[in-house]
Order: C-alpha cells, then sequence, then structure tokens
C-alpha cells in the first residue's frame, strides 16, 4: 500500500513538474520517507523520574543532499544541514554550526506546498523555548509527542537550495497509537523533498 | 390496547421532531421551525384543559411562582419521584434528567454536573437558596449530597446570576430541604446493595404551636468498586459518610418568623494503591482522605402590611478536606493535600406588591470568603470580599404577558464589579400553550487556582503556573534576580483577571398537541468571550516557561431540550426528553476558516486540511443525549414502579490527568491537531438502563427492590463514574399524623 502511495506520488509530482512548460527543469524531485533516525534514543528503561536511561546528548545528523545521516564525528563541519536530538531540531548555522543552513515552519499540506518562501529563514531551533516554532504536541496524560499535522519546515541550505520536510512521528516503527510506555520515543520518521536544481519550486 | 396505540404515537412524535431538529444544523432554523410548529399545533388545539396540580418552585424568582407561569426554563424533580426511583444521592437523581451530564472531573473521578453543555464550574449548587462551597477541579462532587431529605429540587436553565451573582451563569440547582410539617411526620430508611453500599436514613418532623421542628439524619457507606482487575486499588475507595440537618421555626408574632437552619457532613475514604514508579519498582501507598462541611442559617422575616415584607438571614458555610497518603514499609508520606475554605453571607431582601400587575423584589448583602490550602505552596489564607444589590421587577401588562426584569450588581475586592441584567417574557396563547423568552447575562468569579496557585513542576523539561494574584510579585522577584529571559506578554498585561461573562438567550414553548401530552421545548445559547485559560508569559534564563491565567478563550453553547410527557392513565405516565447540542472554541473555528488547521491519518501519515463542518467540538460534550422514562403508581395496590433508558451520545475526551490507579486516559484527539474532530477516535456512545419497584404496606411500610445498570454497561478507563450493574434493596417506614 506505502509503495503504491510512493509510486502514485511520484508519478503526480513529475507529471505536475513535467507539464510545467515554462520550467527548464530535468531531474524530477521526489518524496522520500526516512525511517527511523535516532535521535539519541536511550538504552532500555528509565530513572526513578522518569528520565531516559543511557541517552549520550548527542545530536544525530542530516543532510538532504546526500539523503543521509552524517557521521557525528563532522559535526563541525557544513556538511550537514539538519540535527536531531529528543524533541529539538537544529540547523547548521549560528550557535550550532558552522554552516550557512537556515529553516522556518510554515503551515500547510506537505504534497501541496509547491514553492518555497522567499525570507523568513532563521538560525533558531525547532522548537523555541517560547513556544514558538513548534513541529509537535506534548499529551500531560499519556505523555505522547505528537507531530502536528499541516506543519512543514522549509529548509534553505547552504548553496541556496531548498527541501521541504515533514516529520510524521517520534516514535519507532510509526504505530498508528503510540504508547510513551511501550514504544521506543526518539526515533523521527519524516518525510522531505529535496531540489537539487536552483529553483524554489518542489 | 388504546395505551400502546398512544404510546407508539408519543414515540412517533418525539421521533418526528427530533429528527426534523436534527435535519436542521443551524440553530437560526429551529426558531423558525419551532414558531411554524407551535402555531400549528395552537390552531389546532384550542379546547381547555383541566389543571394538574400546580407545582411551585422559589428559584427561577426568590418568590414562589407556579412552574407554569414562569417564563424561564425550569423543572422540577419530586420528592415521589426521587423516591419512585430509589435513589440516593444527588448525581443519580441528575443524570435521569434531560441535558444534564453527569461528568468525572480533571483526573476521571468524582461527579459534576454539566448543565447547557457548560463546564460544571457554571452551575451554581443551592441548598435552600444558599450556596455549597467547596468545588475540586471545578466540580461541586454531587455525592456528597444525600437526596433523603430533599422536598423537591429546582432546577434553572440559563444565567440567573441576575439574583445569584458568581457561578449561575449556566444555571442554577436549588435543593429544597424538608421543612416542619403540619402535625407530625417521620420515615426511616434503610437501603443495602452491591458493593456493600449500606444507607440508612431517619427523619422526623413536628409541628407545635408556635415551634416547628425538622431533624434529619443519614449514614452512608460503601467499598466502592473497581472496574478493572489488573489495577491494584479501587476506582472508587471506599468511603462512608454522615450527613444531618436540622431546620427550626418559631413564629415570634402573627407577622414575624424565625428559623435556623444548618447542615453538618462528614466523610471518610479509605485510599489504598500501588503506584508503578518509572523505573518498575511497584510502591505500596494508603492513607485517608477525610472531607468536611457544615452550614447555618439564621433567618427572620417580617410582613410589615399587605404589600411589603422583609427577610433578614445569615449565612455560614466552611468546607475542608485532608488527604495524607503515605508509604507502607518505609512510611514517609507520599502525598499530602490540605484544603480549607469558608463563605459568609449577609443579605436582606424585601418584597414589594404594588398591585396585581406589578410586584418588586430587591436585596442587597455581602458576602466574605476564603480559602487556606497546601495546594498554592504556600498556607497564607486568601480573603475576598463581595457587596452587591440586587432588583427584580414583575410585569403582568395584560393576562397573557408576563415580564420579569431583573439586574445584579456585584462589587468585589479581586475582581471588580459586574453587572449583570436580564430580561424574561412569557405570552400565553391559550391554555394549551405559552411561548418563553429570556436574555441575560451571567458571570463566574476567577477560581481559587486561577487567582493564587503557585506550582513549579521542576522535573519533565521544568515549568511553572502562577495564579493571577501571585504571578506580578514572583516575575518582579525573579527579574530582580536576573533570572527573567524575556516576557512573552507587555508586563502591565500580565496577572489581571476578570470575571468571565457570558451572553445567553432561551426561548421555548410549553404546548399541549394533545389533551394528556405536554411539550416543553427550549432553545438555548451561551456565548463567553472572556474564558479563562493559561498562557506562556514569561522564559527564564534555564530556558522554563511560565504560565499564568488570562481571559482569552472564547466559546459557545447552543442546542436544543425538548420534553414530552404523556400521561398515559391516571397511572401510568410515559416521557421522552432529547437534547442537541453543539459546543464549540471560537478561536478554534476561525483557525480552520483561515485553513491553519490540519489532521494526519495515523495509518498513512498524511496530512489534510481540516473542514469546517469536520470539526466535532469541545471536549466531553455529546452531540446527543435522551432518556425515555416510563413512571407507574397504583395508589390502591400501594404498588409503584419505573423503568428508566439514559442515553448518552458520542463525545470526546481531552486534558486528562489520567485517573488516580496511575491509568493513563488516552486523549480522543489522535490525528495531530490537537482539536476534536470527527476523525478522531470518540467515546462510544451508551445506554444505561434503571429499573425499580416497590409495594407499600397497610399504609405505614415500604418494600423496594431496584436495579440500576441492568444491561451492566462499563467502560473503565474513560467513563469511571459508571459502577456497572447494582442491586439495591430498599426497607422504609413511615408515618403522618395530621393535626
Amino acid at each position: 500500500m506505502k509503495s503504491i502511495k510512493l509510486f502514485l506520488t511520484v508519478f503526480f509530482l513529475s507529471v505536475a513538474i513535467l507539464s510545467c512548460e515554462n520550467n527548464p527543469i530535468t531531474v524530477p524531485v521526489v518524496s522520500t520517507t526516512y525511517k527511523d533516525l535516532p535521535a539519541d534514543p536511550g538504552t532500555g528503561g528509565r530513572d526513578q523520574v522518569g528520565n531516559l536511561l543511557g541517552t549520550k546528548n548527542k545530536f544525530t545528523f542530516f543532510s538532504f543532499k546526500k539523503g543521509q545521516i552524517v557521521d557525528n564525528k563532522d559535526s563541525a563541519t557544513a556538511i550537514w544541514d539538519v540535527g536531531f536530538k529528543g524533541t529539538t531540531i537544529i540547523v547548521n548555522s549560528g550557535t550550532f554550526g558552522p554552516g550557512k543552513t537556515q529553516a522556518q515552519i510554515v503551515t500547510g499540506s506537505f504534497d501541496n506546498y509547491p514553492t518555497a518562501p522567499d525570507d523568513g529563514y532563521t538560525s533558531d531551533s525547532f522548537p523555541l523555548p517560547d513556544g514558538t516554532n513548534k513541529w509537535y504536541s506534548y499529551d500531560n496524560a499519556t505523555m505522547v509527542i505528537t507531530p502536528i499535522a499541516g506543519r512543514v519546515i522549509v529548509v534553505k541550505t547552504a548553496d541556496s537550495r531548498f527541501a521541504k520536510l515533514e516529520i510524521l512521528s517520534y516514535y519507532k516503527g510509526s504505530p498508528a497509537k503510540p504508547d510513551a510506555m511501550k514504544d521506543s520515543d526518539r526515533y523521527y520518521t519524516f518525510r522531505y523533498v529535496y531540489q537539487p536544481n536552483d529553483t524554489k519550486r518542489f | 390496547m388504546s395505551y400502546l396505540l398512544n404510546l407508539i404515537f408519543i414515540i412517533l412524535i418525539g421521533v418526528f421532531f427530533n429528527f426534523l431538529i436534527l435535519q436542521i444544523c443551524a440553530v437560526k432554523f429551529y426558531w423558525l421551525l419551532l414558531s411554524i410548529c407551535v402555531v400549528g399545533f395552537a390552531k389546532a388545539q384550542d379546547s381547555l384543559q383541566s389543571k394538574a396540580l400546580e407545582e411551585v418552585v422559589i428559584t427561577a424568582t426568590k418568590t414562589e411562582k407556579p412552574l407554569d407561569e414562569l417564563p424561564m426554563p425550569v423543572s422540577l424533580i419530586s420528592r415521589t419521584q426521587i423516591r419512585t426511583i430509589g435513589s440516593l444521592r444527588l448525581n443519580d437523581v441528575l443524570l435521569e434528567q434531560t441535558g444534564l451530564a453527569v461528568v468525572p472531573q480533571i483526573n476521571g473521578t468524582g461527579n459534576g454536573l454539566q448543565l447547557q453543555g457548560l463546564n460544571p464550574d457554571y452551575t451554581l449548587i443551592l441548598i435552600d437558596g444558599e450556596p455549597v462551597i467547596g468545588r475540586f477541579g471545578g466540580s461541586i462532587e454531587l455525592t456528597r449530597l444525600t437526596v433523603g431529605n430533599i422536598k423537591q429540587i429546582e432546577i434553572v436553565k440559563g444565567p440567573s446570576s441576575s439574583l445569584y451573582g458568581s457561578e449561575a451563569l449556566a444555571g442554577v440547582v436549588n435543593i429544597i430541604t424538608e421543612k416542619p410539617s403540619r402535625g407530625s411526620k417521620g420515615n426511616i430508611f434503610c437501603r443495602y446493595g452491591t458493593n456493600n453500599t449500606l444507607d440508612t436514613y431517619g427523619e422526623y418532623g413536628l409541628t407545635k404551636g408556635k415551634w416547628g421542628g425538622y431533624i434529619f439524619a443519614d449514614r452512608y457507606s460503601t467499598d466502592g468498586y473497581s472496574l478493572s482487575s489488573d489495577q491494584s486499588g479501587k476506582t472508587v475507595s471506599p468511603f462512608q459518610n454522615y450527613t444531618t440537618n436540622l431546620n427550626l421555626t418559631y413564629k415570634l408574632s402573627k407577622r414575624t418568623d424565625i428559623s435556623l437552619g444548618g447542615r453538618f457532613f462528614r466523610e471518610k475514604q479509605k485510599y489504598s494503591y500501588e503506584v508503578k514508579s518509572p523505573d518498575g519498582q511497584v510502591v505500596s501507598t494508603d492513607g485517608d482522605g477525610l472531607v468536611y462541611d457544615w452550614n447555618l442559617k439564621p433567618t427572620i422575616s417580617h410582613r410589615f402590611n399587605d404589600k411589603l415584607k422583609a427577610t433578614a438571614k445569615y449565612y455560614r458555610t466552611d468546607y475542608s478536606t485532608a488527604t495524607t497518603l503515605k508509604n507502607l514499609g518505609s512510611n514517609t508520606v507520599s502525598y499530602s493535600d490540605d484544603f480549607a475554605q469558608s463563605f459568609q453571607r449577609a443579605e436582606v431582601t424585601g418584597e414589594y406588591f404594588f398591585n396585581k400587575k406589578n410586584f418588586l423584589t430587591m436585596g442587597l448583602g455581602t458576602i466574605f470568603e476564603s480559602v487556606k490550602t497546601s495546594r498554592y505552596a504556600d498556607l497564607i489564607k486568601r480573603r475576598q470580599e463581595t457587596g452587591y444589590i440586587f432588583l427584580q421587577h414583575e410585569w403582568n401588562p395584560l393576562t397573557k404577558w408576563n415580564v420579569i426584569a431583573g439586574v445584579r450588581y456585584d462589587n468585589n475586592s479581586v475582581y471588580g464589579h459586574q453587572l449583570s441584567p436580564k430580561l424574561s417574557m412569557r405570552y400565553e396563547i391559550n391554555n394549551n400553550f405559552a411561548f418563553k423568552g429570556s436574555v441575560g447575562v451571567g458571570f463566574k468569579a476567577p477560581d481559587f487556582r486561577q487567582l493564587y496557585l503557585n506550582f513549579n513542576n521542576s522535573a519533565g523539561g521544568g515549568y511553572s503556573v502562577l495564579g493571577a494574584e501571585v504571578v506580578r510579585a514572583q516575575l518582579e522577584l525573579m527579574a530582580e534576580q536576573g533570572l527573567i529571559k524575556n516576557y512573552l506578554l507587555n508586563l502591565s498585561n500580565i496577572g489581571k483577571l476578570q470575571a468571565e461573562r457570558s451572553i445567553a438567550l432561551n426561548f421555548g414553548t410549553r404546548f399541549k398537541p394533545l389533551p394528556l401530552l405536554t411539550a416543553d421545548i427550549n432553545l438555548f445559547y451561551n456565548s463567553i468571550d472572556n474564558l479563562i485559560e493559561n498562557q506562556a508569559v514569561a522564559v527564564t534564563n534555564a530556558n522554563q516557561t511560565i504560565y499564568s491565567y488570562r481571559n482569552i478563550k472564547r466559546a459557545f453553547t447552543e442546542g436544543i431540550e425538548s420534553n414530552f410527557t404523556y400521561t398515559i392513565s391516571k397511572k401510568i405516565n410515559f416521557s421522552i426528553g432529547y437534547q442537541l447540542l453543539f459546543a464549540k472554541d471560537k478561536d478554534v473555528i476561525s483557525r480552520i476558516k483561515s485553513g491553519e488547521v490540519y489532521w494526519r491519518d495515523p495509518n498513512t501519515l498524511i496530512s489534510n486540511k481540516l473542514e469546517p463542518n469536520e470539526y466535532f467540538g469541545l471536549y466531553n460534550r455529546s452531540r446527543h443525549m435522551g432518556n425515555a422514562k416510563i413512571f407507574f403508581s397504583d395508589k390502591k395496590l400501594g404498588l409503584d414502579a419505573s423503568a428508566r433508558v439514559i442515553y448518552r451520545g458520542k463525545y470526546g475526551i481531552g486534558d486528562m490527568q489520567g485517573n488516580l490507579q496511575g491509568q493513563t486516559v488516552p486523549s480522543s484527539d489522535t490525528n495531530g491537531n490537537g482539536i476534536l474532530d470527527i476523525h478522531d477516535d470518540f467515546v462510544h456512545d451508551y445506554v444505561v438502563v434503571n429499573l425499580s419497584v416497590a409495594k407499600n404496606f397497610i399504609n405505614h411500610f415500604r418494600l423496594q427492590i431496584s436495579v440500576d445498570n441492568i444491561f451492566n454497561y462499563v467502560n473503565a478507563i474513560n467513563i469511571p463514574n459508571i459502577p456497572g450493574r447494582l442491586f439495591n434493596l430498599n426497607v422504609g417506614y413511615f408515618f403522618n399524623n395530621n393535626q
């Protein structure tokens, strides 16, 4: 089922892009789903006050261009675009890294978000302590982290290329109804579209 | 056979009406529809009907009025009805009434009253016109109130702040207790049932010369119940309570009466839990929870002449709780909570009859309130004062018209002043039907938690919640110490809290489409634009967020309530009740309209835009609620019986803090938008069926058997306040010497 969906997405996107006559794009952009990116998960169990045991307090870095995780030893380079640790997502610039990648969060449907905004990109993390830039909601009762539907993070990379990113799940295996007591958290499933060409259109 | 036909007929009428109503989903259309239906019936039915025994209520106007003549929606539950259904506590009675839902509190326990779709916080519960205090999570726990000493329960729907001030925003439930009767009258009752629940009470009333007295005493105990077997501890822990009630009257002179009323209540609950800590260790805790409440009310009233009557009264009530849980083994205190609240009021009222067409009621008074609790991080006694004056004029310009206009002004030392007007009108077309309409303002004062809370959660990210009266001082102190990184709001806007205010419309009719069929229909609309909600106000250098309370949320509730009562014969009475309800957050609606709200399919993980018609509304509100009841009474045979079917439609839950056994209660919102929409998981609709049958012997003895929830409906996680099937046996002895 999922593969059919992926196929259809790719197909329609390709058709949409190819049918756009004024646009001289030759490489079709595709939506890729990355499953279960570990964002400093625990090694098992919690202490008495509920803190995860065995976390390393290190970000997991990701490059859109490569479409894969960047080794943590390259943290001081501009190779990576975004980093994940717990519920915090950072971009490679400002206080977080030597790069120039910036991002912003927008409201919209991932599939129908055709053009990256001209400006509004910052080096802020997601979320900020004041509650803005929030990509998830937290349920006090069940302690479940749920990505807010309809939030797209638009990323502008160091070489002025654009990517859009949507977080789908914070739990390993993307369960439909996560259980904070049973499912392992700090595993990101997200989908993204990277536009390798010099255009804001996805 | 004809009974059966009639029965079918009334069901069809009920279904037809409700079907019509369901089909048209915008309230403005109801008004039109209702007018057309009623005018149609009015023309068809114009015959005179013999008037039933007049039912008199006091709550709606503070003076005794026939129920039928009131211009606002009022319902009455009689002692006979309470006896027939064999109930013990107030929640048993109220949950069977149309438009009322008995809902658990924030931690999933307890029983609070939801009226016209508004939370328990917004309904004032009175005993003989005086407020019951001691709210927990906004609710007055209805099981605190026994029904043994109740003469009748009066329910006024729609705001009554023009008479009662704060909290009378959704409506008022007034419990009228028994008073000294003519001659002497007494009762001893005992009920035993499932869960080892035992209730015993006695009452005795006597009038002799100028003196009158009524005394009531009740003891209630239960083992509680457990809904899920894999949990230790109980859903409701065992408890026992005692209630005593005393009313004394003395006729000082022909024109002067004095009276003294009082109540004392004590409850002890025994808790025993096993709590799993996050690292998997099991800790056993146990301890007691104590609740006290008492009140005292001396009153003097004097009739100066045929036109003027004045009453002066003082009322004091105190409520306190103390809960301490200890860890078994280490014997250390794991949980401790103390709460003490006091309420005093002095009031003078005057009633003046100008003539048959004009009647004026006015009053003024002062209220002193205080609270002292360990919940607000200190044990400081917080006080507030309210001065108030109210005026109500009743005008009957023509026999067919009745107009009541009232206004009340409250001035409070903490949240300032409030003006609450209300206008109600009734127009009687003929004996068979009348229109009623009222428009009024209701208000609810900020509660103690919103004013004084000082909560700091150092674990779990760390955040603080500070009440409006303490937030400024705390922020200034932290700023001096250099701890504040930035303010999220202008400092001058932080810490100012006003009372929540509503504007409400009620429009209804009472008519008789058939000689023995009475229909009551009421349309309601409540709008509140300054609901109190917590909001982030500052961030500390350690990136901890500080929250306080502000008047920022906007919501409305609207719907239609209908009751059809058919007197099949002198012995059999059948009724159907139904409420359609829409309760929504206005800001959520505007967010959806501007396209900001999406929902994620939990299986495909794809996000879609939410359409305005996909928004269901606020949590814990059922769109459809209803009941069907049949009452039977044969005086000759000394038999009475009843069957009641209570329906509550599907609803969503959220913001639940889990329950006391540590089970988590998953929110209905499962699709990542923080609101309840049609794609979410709902608590299923359900039906509870209750039966009772009783036989009276030789005018002095009564034997009753009742089964509540005969089909044993339970939902352990979401509806912990429905205990499952209950069998009860009720024995009573009563006498009545009318001198």
